[in-house]
């Protein structure tokens, strides 16, 4: 599949926008909450997966470009007076633009490198946001105040439910782009081998970079997605055990694949609220289902569910 | 401010060995499987937990906890590459790195470890073990060590000249700096690779115990203590994360850095050091201080 993808790869689109639109009539507020928490979820997989799935290089900031689109966000609207409509590109775009500062080093990194570089950088960045506490609030976090989208005041979750079901519709249409572009296909050739991918012309070091700065773009336009239905923001939400669980759900759904990317948000980004919420008594077990997962998942399924029981590769 | 700068460095030297000896056990690992143990923080803080339940309650001398814990977290460790790390590997993807499934794995483990021990109630409250030696502080000119700190740095060192004597003296530890030299080339002159898979993974896990005994009645022991695993990264970023001496060297130089952030800085300088240090070494210097130069792995 060269060239733009089928039109039949647009059509659950469709249903996505139509659930957007009907949902915040029909469903209780809790299962909207749980629905916006998986779009967030889902656009930082997404994110993620083109770099790790796609274009194989191990990176663990993902995380802090989720918390500086977050932070960014906020504090673009509440220090520089710029509207919601732009604070979240903006700090999208800040969020990109660190990661392309990140990666022109850290893709000079073979794979051990890169990972414990790029997990330094995640920690140091929570660090930053704990440490500059006159701009970021400090441990004790950042109220958000409510987005307005040219006049629509987004803030409580039926609200915001429609708008991040067009989010990441945007989102899915540009991977799928993306994936199946002259790009994607370099990403594919750069993970299956480096050298063979300079050989046949393609420019290793810019792609990896450029793909860096995309996926930091997805992380930051999530964390936009996460001041839109939440109500506060604090450095925990952007520490070591969320890099994992997103990493988990890409690994676990399936590397490399959309649908695979989605099931794996939907199957773990469903856990720990359902934990804390229906199985109160079994909280104390949270932690070693969800390692015993981990393990579980990579010893039987090392293609991930979407790999294992549909059977194909990451191939654009 | 010269006696601050001094005591600064000598409990900066005391910390640091015991940063050396779980970087030691990450290296371990490293080299010989070709995996970053995001669960060596947890073992450390298993065998802590070990250390007490055997000193505490099960009224066994504090010499004999050192074996205690070690022997259970060797087998610990050994049984997971054996059980877990051995599928993982059998069944590699092509086309997709072999690293990921792993480093998962063991951050699936370090999950699965800090779960189990939340589920002694005991966990709950902050513990802490017993000094191996308590008296009077001890003064070299104006600086002031307690004895404890004497005993960490010679357990460390003891552990230190041991893993020395067995990788270079013995027939075994010769084996095992095969298998991690070159796997195909060790199966071929009949060296059990697996088998020796298996003891680097329980000789690391065992380090890891014994740093965990020294740090407990330093540290407060909680279960997730385990994140004092950045620091060993740290230090064996510093020392090249392939080379033994030198992420004792890095572990050493990490605890005097640390201490003189806070010093010269602020306090909370110190726990942000870590992640500079790794940064700057990988953008500098990514073969460490002490590494050879970066050469593409063999296959």
């Amino acid at each position: 599949m060269y060239g733009s993808p089928s039109w039949r790869r647009f059509a659950p689109l469709l249903i996505l926008l139509a659930l957007g639109a009907v949902l915040p009539q029909l469903v209780p507020q809790y299962f909207l909450y749980l629905g916006n928490v998986l779009m967030m979820y889902a656009v930082l997989a997404i994110g993620l997966d083109l770099l790790l799935g796609w274009a194989g290089q191990f990176a663990f900031a993902h995380i802090a470009f989720f918390g500086v689109g977050a932070y960014a966000t906020v504090i673009f609207q509440t220090r520089l007076g710029i509207p919601f409509a732009a604070a979240m590109p903006l700090a999208a775009l800040l969020a990109s633009l660190i990661g392309m500062l990140i990666a022109i080093p850290a893709t000079r990194l073979r794979a051990v490198y890169l990972a414990l570089a790029t997990f330094a950088f995640a920690e140091g960045a929570q660090w930053v946001f704990n440490a500059w506490d006159h701009v970021t609030g400090g441990a004790d976090g950042l109220r958000i105040p409510t987005p307005n989208l040219f006049g629509y005041p987004l803030g409580t979750d039926p609200r915001a439910f429609p708008v991040m079901a067009v989010v990441l519709a945007l989102v899915i249409v540009a991977t799928l782009y993306l994936t199946t572009s002259k790009f994607g296909r370099s990403l594919c050739a750069i993970r299956d081998s480096e050298h063979a991918a300079a050989a046949s012309g393609i420019d290793v070091r810019r792609t990896k970079v450029v793909v860096f700065a995309i996926s930091a773009a997805y992380a930051g336009i999530a964390g936009g997605m996460f001041t839109m239905f939440q109500s506060f923001v604090n450095p925990e939400t952007f520490g070591f055990a969320q890099i994992v669980l997103v990493l988990s759900m890409i690994v676990v759904g399936g590397l490399g694949t959309l649908p695979g990317t989605l099931i794996g948000v939907v199957l773990l980004g469903l856990m720990p609220d359902i934990m804390r919420t229906a199985m109160r008594s079994l909280l104390v077990y949270t932690e070693l289902v969800y390692g015993g997962i981990l393990i579980l998942a990579m010893m039987y399924m090392p293609r991930g569910i979407w790999g294992t029981f549909v059977r194909r590769r990451a191939q654009p | 401010m010269l006696q601050q700068v001094l005591q600064a460095t000598a409990s900066g030297v005391v910390t640091g060995c015991v940063y050396a000896l779980i970087a030691l056990s990450l290296v371990i690992v490293y080299k010989s499987t070709d995996v970053i143990n995001f669960a060596g923080g947890e073992v450390v803080m298993i065998g802590g937990y070990l250390g007490i339940l055997g000193l505490l309650y099960l009224g066994l001398p504090y010499a004999a906890i050192f074996l205690f814990s070690a022997a259970l977290t060797f087998l610990l460790g050994a049984l997971f590459d054996r059980v877990v790390l051995n599928k993982v590997l059998g069944r590699a993807v092509p086309g997709q790195s072999i690293l990921v499934a792993m480093v998962i794995a063991t951050v699936g483990l370090s999950y699965v470890m800090k779960g189990s021990v939340r589920l002694f109630p005991y966990t709950e409250e902050v513990r802490r073990l017993p000094p191996l030696f308590t008296g009077e502080p001890i003064f070299i000119g104006q600086v002031v060590l307690q004895l404890q700190d004497f005993a960490i740095v010679g357990i460390a060192v003891l552990v230190m000249l041991a893993l020395w004597a067995f990788f270079s003296l013995t027939i075994m530890g010769k084996a095992l700096r095969a298998t991690s030299q070159n796997p195909r080339a060790a199966a071929l002159v009949g060296i059990p690779v697996r088998r020796m898979r298996m003891t680097m993974w329980g000789l690391a896990s065992a380090v890891s115990a014994v740093a965990g005994i020294l740090l407990a009645p330093k540290l407060l022991m909680t279960p997730d203590m385990g994140v004092i695993v950045i620091l060993a990264f740290a230090a064996a970023i510093i020392g090249g994360f392939n080379s033994l001496p030198g992420c004792i060297v890095g572990g050493i130089l990490l605890g005097v850095i640390q201490n003189f952030a806070g010093l010269f800085f602020t306090s909370s300088a110190i726990s942000v050091a870590p992640f500079l240090v790794i940064m700057l070494i990988l953008t500098l210097r990514p073969q460490g201080l002490f590494g050879g130069r970066v050469v593409a792995k063999k296959v």
